[in-house]
């Protein structure tokens, strides 16, 4: 599979752009994907994922061949998703986090899926951007931590100490909106 | 962040020994509010990775595609395209006579430009440069220098160790600006401390840049 995507990227850098499409077609999934749940809006997670592949692209010789074409890309959509929640200046510290009454009433149960998809999604736009991150990486796109250590270029115990207090963060808020019971 | 939190989640993760895992699944037995935290942790990560996964709307790829840059893509695709591609040609005996007879005047014209620029082609053919990069990493059991000269390969440039700890390596290089890194031990990517410059490759990096001149 790495063979066969080193030589895809090759065709591309040498102006194979219906090559490149493969590679797009590949990922775009993954990527917007990432983008959606960073962002929080599929608007922005177009644009992200869009302007992802176009900047991989034209830094496709920057690309070094010791890494997985995927793991780069995730790295590209990271950057791309910080700069655009630091242009939106989005943060809630953690003491910060609200409270919803009328979701706390609701029994667990009782919540649709489609609300707990929504409250998941606003429990994670209310995390920090970098334990979002992680949590983002490691529980939606189901990444191992070594590779989760190449895309935000932090070591391994520092990735784990985030991961552990964006999860904690995580469970906290979900126990307020009522997801959680307990 | 508490010590028992922090083992739940390693017990989560499964970076516990047996042993470890053991010893916390029975404390956690007993412990009411821990056994508590493990589920809801558990809750949690089942809530969140259970979540459907978005995907890219149907016109993402050709999107995407639209985008690139133009010349980006005619710069690579041009020349190739322009040597590669099919053509027909339609002549008659006029245009060949005439075609004929301006490739033997272009010929002897060449030939004739050939004497006089016999000393300006040996300066050409000196315009590469050699250019010594040096690298100090004395408990390195390999160094090798990737960069763009070279597609970022790991193994084209073996560097050479000496006793001072200082890694060193003479290549040609035509003159230009170039991104390069040291590759130590064929895994770790690290910048040249001395680099002309740094240039930030957009993704969290930094790659040394070296300017290569004649002067």
């Amino acid at each position: 599979m790495q063979d066969e995507e080193h030589s895809l990227i090759k065709q591309c850098a040498d102006g194979v752009a219906d090559t490149y499409a493969i590679l797009v077609e590949r990922y775009q999934d993954m990527i917007y994907n990432i983008a959606y749940r960073m962002s929080g809006n599929s608007e922005s997670a177009k644009d992200l994922a869009q302007e992802s592949f176009i900047s991989a692209y034209n830094n496709l010789r920057n690309f070094r061949n010791d890494s997985k074409f995927s793991t780069w890309l995730c790295s590209i959509v990271i950057n791309k998703c910080r700069d655009y929640l630091k242009s939106q200046k989005q943060h809630i510290s953690f003491d910060e986090i609200p409270e919803i009454p009328s979701a706390k009433a609701s029994p667990e149960e009782d919540i649709s899926k489609k609300q707990i998809i929504d409250r998941v999604q606003t429990a994670l736009n209310m995390l920090p951007k970098d334990y979002r991150e992680v949590v983002v990486l490691k529980h939606i796109e189901g990444l191992d931590y070594g590779e989760m250590a190449v895309i935000l270029n932090i070591n391994a115990n520092t990735l784990k100490v985030k991961t552990h207090r964006g999860r904690e963060m995580l469970k906290k808020i979900l126990k307020a909106m009522g997801v959680l019971n307990g | 962040m508490d010590k028992n939190i922090d083992i739940i989640h390693k017990l989560i993760d499964g970076e516990l020994s047996p042993e470890e895992e053991k010893a916390v699944l029975m404390s956690i037995d007993t412990e009411p509010s821990l056994k508590n935290e493990l589920n809801l942790l558990r809750k949690t990560l089942h809530i969140v990775e259970n979540c459907d996964r978005k995907s890219a709307p149907a016109s993402f790829t050709s999107e995407v595609i639209r985008e690139l840059k133009p010349h980006a893509r005619l710069k690579r695709a041009g020349l190739r395209g322009f040597f590669l591609r099919e053509r027909v040609f339609r002549w008659n005996m006029a245009a060949a006579m005439a075609a004929m007879l301006f490739v033997v005047i272009l010929g002897a014209g060449i030939l004739h430009i050939q004497k006089k620029d016999n000393l300006s082609s040996s300066l050409n053919r000196g315009t590469m440069v050699t250019v010594r990069f040096n690298f100090y990493s004395p408990d390195a059991k390999s160094v090798s220098l990737a960069g763009d000269f070279n597609k970022w390969s790991i193994n084209e440039y073996p560097m050479k160790k000496h006793t001072n700890g200082v890694w060193t390596i003479e290549i040609p290089l035509t003159p230009r600006t170039y991104s390069y890194m040291y590759v130590i031990d064929e895994k770790v990517w690290a910048a040249d401390p001395k680099a002309d410059l740094y240039h930030d490759d957009g993704f969290g990096s930094k790659n040394s840049v070296v300017r290569v001149s004649t002067s």
